[in-house]
C-alpha cells in the first residue's frame, strides 16, 4: 500500500545523483517538481528512423512512455508511470505537434522542435513523491534507480514472414548488437540516487 | 465435488460473459458502471482479444487490479490505453458485482471503420488541394475510385477519411501495397494526400521442403537428432541435413548426412524443382532382425543407403502442387560378399496447403498430400513395389488455443525396402506405444489419426492406429496423453490405452525447424 502524500513542506527532498549512468551519450538524472519526481534525459531521441519518416510524411506516431522507480539495478519497479503521446509534425511550420492519449485530461502542445517535443513527452511522466515510500521505511535515504522505457506503437514494420529463418542480416545486427527491436523500443535506466528526507518528515 | 463446483463456477463466468458481450462495446467514456466506487474486484479480464498481444505492463495493470478496490477513473484509463495500444479496436468496461465484490471486464471489439491513428494530427487544419494516386496506371483505377479522390479536394484534412481512400484502393488494387503521404501544397496552409502504390511482390506459390530438425529422447527407443538447416532466400535454397542415431521416423536407426538443393522459381512460379542426395549408415534393433529372421517375403537389411532424388515441381494454383521424379537408392548389403540392391522409383506427390484468418482473428491451416513411389524394373531397381501414402491435417489457433487434427493412411504392393515400411509408436504418432513392439520390421498398411488440444504449452492428445502386414491380423491401438511444449522444447507423456500392460512412455526432446541462414 503506497502511502499519502506528505505535505511538501514537510518533506525536503533531495535527490543526490552518484554516478548518473552515461551510455552512449545519453545522461539521465532525476528532479523534482513540487510533489512530483520528474526524469530529464539528454541524449535520448525516439524520435528516429521510421517514425520520423512516417512523420515527415504527415502522419502521426503513438509512442509509449514508461517511467520507473526500482530499488535497485535491473530489479522490478516499485512504481511505475506510463503515458501515451500522438506526435505529428506540422509541414507548414516544419515544428512538432504532441498530444497526450488514453487520458480523461487531454494535454496537448505545438510548435516545438523535436528535441523540445520530445522532451515535453518525458515531462508528462511525473512520479509522485509519496509513491516513493514503497521503496521502504520513510526515514531512510533509500537509493533508488530510474528506467524511462519508450515504444513505438503501430509501427508498420513488417512481421517476420512464416518462413523467415535467421536471416544473414539478422545475423549481423545481432553479432553487431544492432536488434531490430532497438529502432522502435528502447530503454534507459541509471542509478543510484538516494531520497534525502528532512528531519520534519521524520516519525 | 471440486469438478461440479468448478462446473459452477465455469458457468457462472460464462453467464457474465454472455451478459457483457451482448452490448458492442462503445468508446470507453461511453461506459456505465453499476458497481459502486471502493468495490473490492475479485478479477480483471480482457474478452474479445487476445491478451498475450497486449504490451507486458498493460497486462499486468489490468491483471493487478485484483485485490484493489474499484476506481472508475482508473479504469477508464486503462479503457483507453488498451484502445491506443490497439486502435484498431474499441475497449469497454463493464463491472458486476458478484457475491459482494466486483467482476471488472474489459470488453473489446473490433472498429468498423479503419483506424484513426491520425486523430491527433496537427496537419488536419490544413486544406486538402489536390489528391494522387502514384505508381498505377491511370486505366486500372476506376471512376469511382477517381470520385473518391475528388471528394477529398477542398476539405480540411481528414485523417480517417483518408484512410478509408487508401483502404477502398488497397481492396480495389489487391496487387498493391497503398501508402499515404501528404506534400506541402502551393500556397501556405494548403497540402496534398499522395497514395502511394507499389505492386507486391507476390507471394510464392510452390513451398519448400519442411525443415524437421529435431533432438529426441524416446524412453523406449533411446535418443538420436536430424539436423537440417537451409542456407538460400526467397526462391533458392541448399539445405545440408545430418542425422546421429536417428530412428524416430524408419524402422532403421540411421546416421549421416546430405545436401538438398531447392528452388521454388524456374521463370516462373509455377516451376520448381529439387535435387537431394544422402547417405546414411544404417543400425538394426535386435527386435527388427529378430523379426525378419521369420519374415523372407520382406528384403534384407542393409548396412549402408545412399539416395539421390531429383523431382520437378508444378503448381497448379497457390494451393495445390503437383511433383514428380525418381528416388535413386543404393542399398550395401549387411555381408560385404553380396551385391547391393538398387531400389530405384518413380516419385509422384499431389499437396495441398491452405491457411487462412477469420474475422475472430482465428487462423486456420489444412494441409494434404497425396504421394506415390513405385519401384520399377524399367529403373533398373532390384525391388518392384508401389507405394501409397495420403495424409491430412488440420490446425487451428486462437490466441492461447491450439487444435490440431490429423490423419493418414498407407499401402504398399510388392517389395519394398525396408526404409519404405510404415512404422507408428514413436515421438508424433502413437504416442504411449513403441513401434519396435507393435511392428519391429514396420508394416505394409497402415491407418492413424490424431488430435490434440493445446492451452499455451499445456497439450493433451488422443492417438488411434494400426500398422501391420496384409497377411496379419490388424489390430488398432490407441493412446492417449499430455505433454508440455515452450518453445522448442517438448515433453510428452503417452499412455497406451488397450494393453494390459500399461506404462506411461517419454519423449522429450527439441524441435527446432527454422534453422539457417537467409540472404
Amino acid at each position: 500500500m503506497v502511502g499519502r502524500a506528505r505535505p511538501a513542506g514537510a518533506a525536503l527532498l533531495a535527490l543526490l545523483a552518484l554516478p548518473a549512468m552515461r551510455a552512449s551519450a545519453q545522461t539521465l538524472t532525476v528532479g523534482t517538481d513540487g510533489d512530483a519526481l520528474k526524469i530529464r534525459v539528454v541524449g535520448l531521441s525516439f524520435l528516429k528512423g521510421d517514425p520520423i519518416t512516417r512523420l515527415k510524411d504527415g502522419r502521426s506516431v503513438r509512442v509509449e512512455l514508461a517511467a520507473m522507480v526500482l530499488p535497485g539495478a535491473g530489479r522490478p519497479p516499485a512504481v511505475t508511470t506510463r503515458r501515451i503521446f500522438a506526435l505529428s509534425y506540422d509541414l507548414w511550420e516544419e515544428r512538432f505537434a504532441v498530444a497526450t492519449v488514453g487520458v480523461r485530461s487531454p494535454q496537448s502542445v505545438s510548435h516545438l522542435a523535436q528535441a523540445a517535443a520530445e522532451a515535453w513527452c518525458i515531462e508528462q511522466l511525473a512520479i509522485p513523491l509519496s509513491a516513493l515510500s514503497s521503496l521502504g521505511p520513510p526515514n531512510k535515504d533509500m537509493p533508488f534507480w530510474v528506467r524511462l522505457e519508450y515504444r513505438i506503437l503501430d509501427s508498420d514494420s513488417a512481421t517476420d514472414s512464416p518462413e523467415s529463418a535467421y536471416t544473414l542480416q539478422g545475423l549481423i545486427d545481432f553479432l553487431s548488437r544492432r536488434r531490430k527491436a532497438d529502432s522502435s523500443s528502447s530503454a534507459l535506466e541509471a542509478g543510484p540516487f538516494r531520497a534525502r528526507r528532512g528531519s520534519s518528515s521524520q516519525r | 465435488m471440486g469438478s461440479l463446483l468448478a462446473l459452477g463456477e465455469s458457468m457462472r463466468t460464462l453467464g457474465l460473459l454472455v451478459t457483457l458481450l451482448v452490448a458492442t462495446p462503445q468508446a470507453a467514456t461511453d461506459q456505465t458502471l453499476l458497481v459502486p466506487e471502493g468495490t473490492i474486484i475479485t478479477s480483471a479480464r480482457v474478452t474479445g482479444f487476445d491478451v498475450d498481444r497486449l504490451s507486458p505492463g498493460l497486462r499486468d495493470a489490468i491483471s493487478g487490479l485484483a485485490g484493489t478496490p474499484l476506481r472508475k477513473d482508473r479504469l477508464e484509463e486503462l479503457a483507453a490505453r488498451l484502445e491506443a495500444e490497439r486502435p484498431r479496436y474499441v475497449a469497454a468496461v463493464r463491472a458486476v458485482m458478484d457475491d459482494g465484490q466486483a467482476r471488472v471486464f474489459f470488453v473489446m471489439g473490433r472498429r468498423d471503420g479503419p483506424r484513426r491513428d491520425d486523430k491527433d494530427n496537427i496537419n488536419e487544419r490544413y486544406v486538402v488541394e489536390q489528391a494522387d494516386i502514384s505508381g498505377v496506371p491511370e486505366a486500372d483505377v476506376s471512376q469511382a475510385l477517381l470520385d473518391d479522390l475528388r471528394a477529398l479536394i477542398g476539405q480540411r484534412l481528414d485523417s480517417g477519411e483518408a484512410e478509408r481512400v487508401r483502404d477502398r484502393i488497397e481492396r480495389e488494387l489487391p496487387d498493391y501495397e497503398v501508402s499515404r503521404r501528404i506534400q506541402r501544397g502551393s500556397e501556405v496552409g494548403r497540402i496534398r494526400i499522395v497514395f502511394e502504390a507499389r505492386k507486391k511482390e507476390p507471394p510464392p506459390w510452390l513451398r519448400f521442403e519442411p525443415l524437421r530438425s529435431i533432438w529426441v529422447y524416446h524412453s523406449e527407443q533411446g535418443g538420436g537428432a536430424f539436423v537440417d538447416a537451409n542456407i538460400g532466400d526467397r526462391n533458392i535454397r541448399v539445405t545440408p541435413f545430418f542425422a546421429i542415431d536417428h530412428a524416430d521416423d524408419l524402422v532403421e536407426e540411421y546416421s549421416g548426412g546430405g545436401l538438398r538443393f531447392e528452388t521454388r522459381k524456374l521463370g516462373t512460379r509455377r516451376l520448381g524443382a529439387s535435387f537431394e542426395w544422402s547417405r546414411f549408415k544404417q543400425d538394426w534393433r535386435p527386435a527388427t532382425l529378430d523379426a525378419l529372421a521369420l519374415r523372407s517375403d520382406i528384403p534384407s537389411p542393409y548396412r549402408r543407403r545412399s539416395t539421390i532424388t531429383p523431382l520437378l515441381k508444378f503448381a497448379v494454383t497457390p494451393d495445390i502442387s503437383i511433383a514428380g521424379g525418381v528416388s535413386i537408392s543404393e542399398l550395401d548389403p549387411l555381408s560385404p560378399a553380396i551385391d547391393s540392391t538398387m531400389a530405384n522409383a518413380a516419385v509422384a506427390t499431389i499437396d495441398f496447403d491452405r491457411a487462412w484468418r477469420d474475422g475472430s482473428d482465428a487462423t486456420h491451416r489444412v494441409t494434404g498430400n497425396v504421394g506415390v513411389r513405385s519401384g520399377l524394373r524399367d529403373l533398373e531397381s532390384d525391388l518392384t513395389y508401389t507405394r501409397y501414402l495420403g495424409e491430412a491435417s488440420y490446425r487451428f489457433d486462437f490466441g492461447r488455443h491450439h487444435v490440431r487434427a490429423g490423419g493418414m493412411a498407407g499401402r504398399i504392393t510388392g517389395d519394398a525396402p525396408l526404409f519404405e515400411r510404415f512404422t507408428l509408436g514413436d515421438s508424433t504418432t502413437l504416442r504411449g506405444w513403441d513401434k519396435y513392439d507393435i511392428a519391429p520390421a514396420g508394416g505394409d498398411r497402415m491407418v492413424y489419426s490424431s488430435v490434440e488440444y493445446r492451452y499455451t504449452g499445456l497439450a493433451l492428445f488422443l492417438d488411434v492406429g494400426s500398422v501391420w502386414d496384409a497377411n496379419t491380423e490388424r489390430r488398432a491401438r490407441v493412446s492417449a496423453g499430455f505433454g508440455f511444449h515452450g518453445g522448442p522444447a517438448f515433453l510428452v507423456v503417452g499412455f497406451p490405452l488397450n494393453t494390459e500392460n500399461l506404462t506411461a512412455v517419454l519423449t522429450l526432446g527439441l524441435r527446432i525447424p527454422r534453422i539457417g541462414i537467409r540472404w
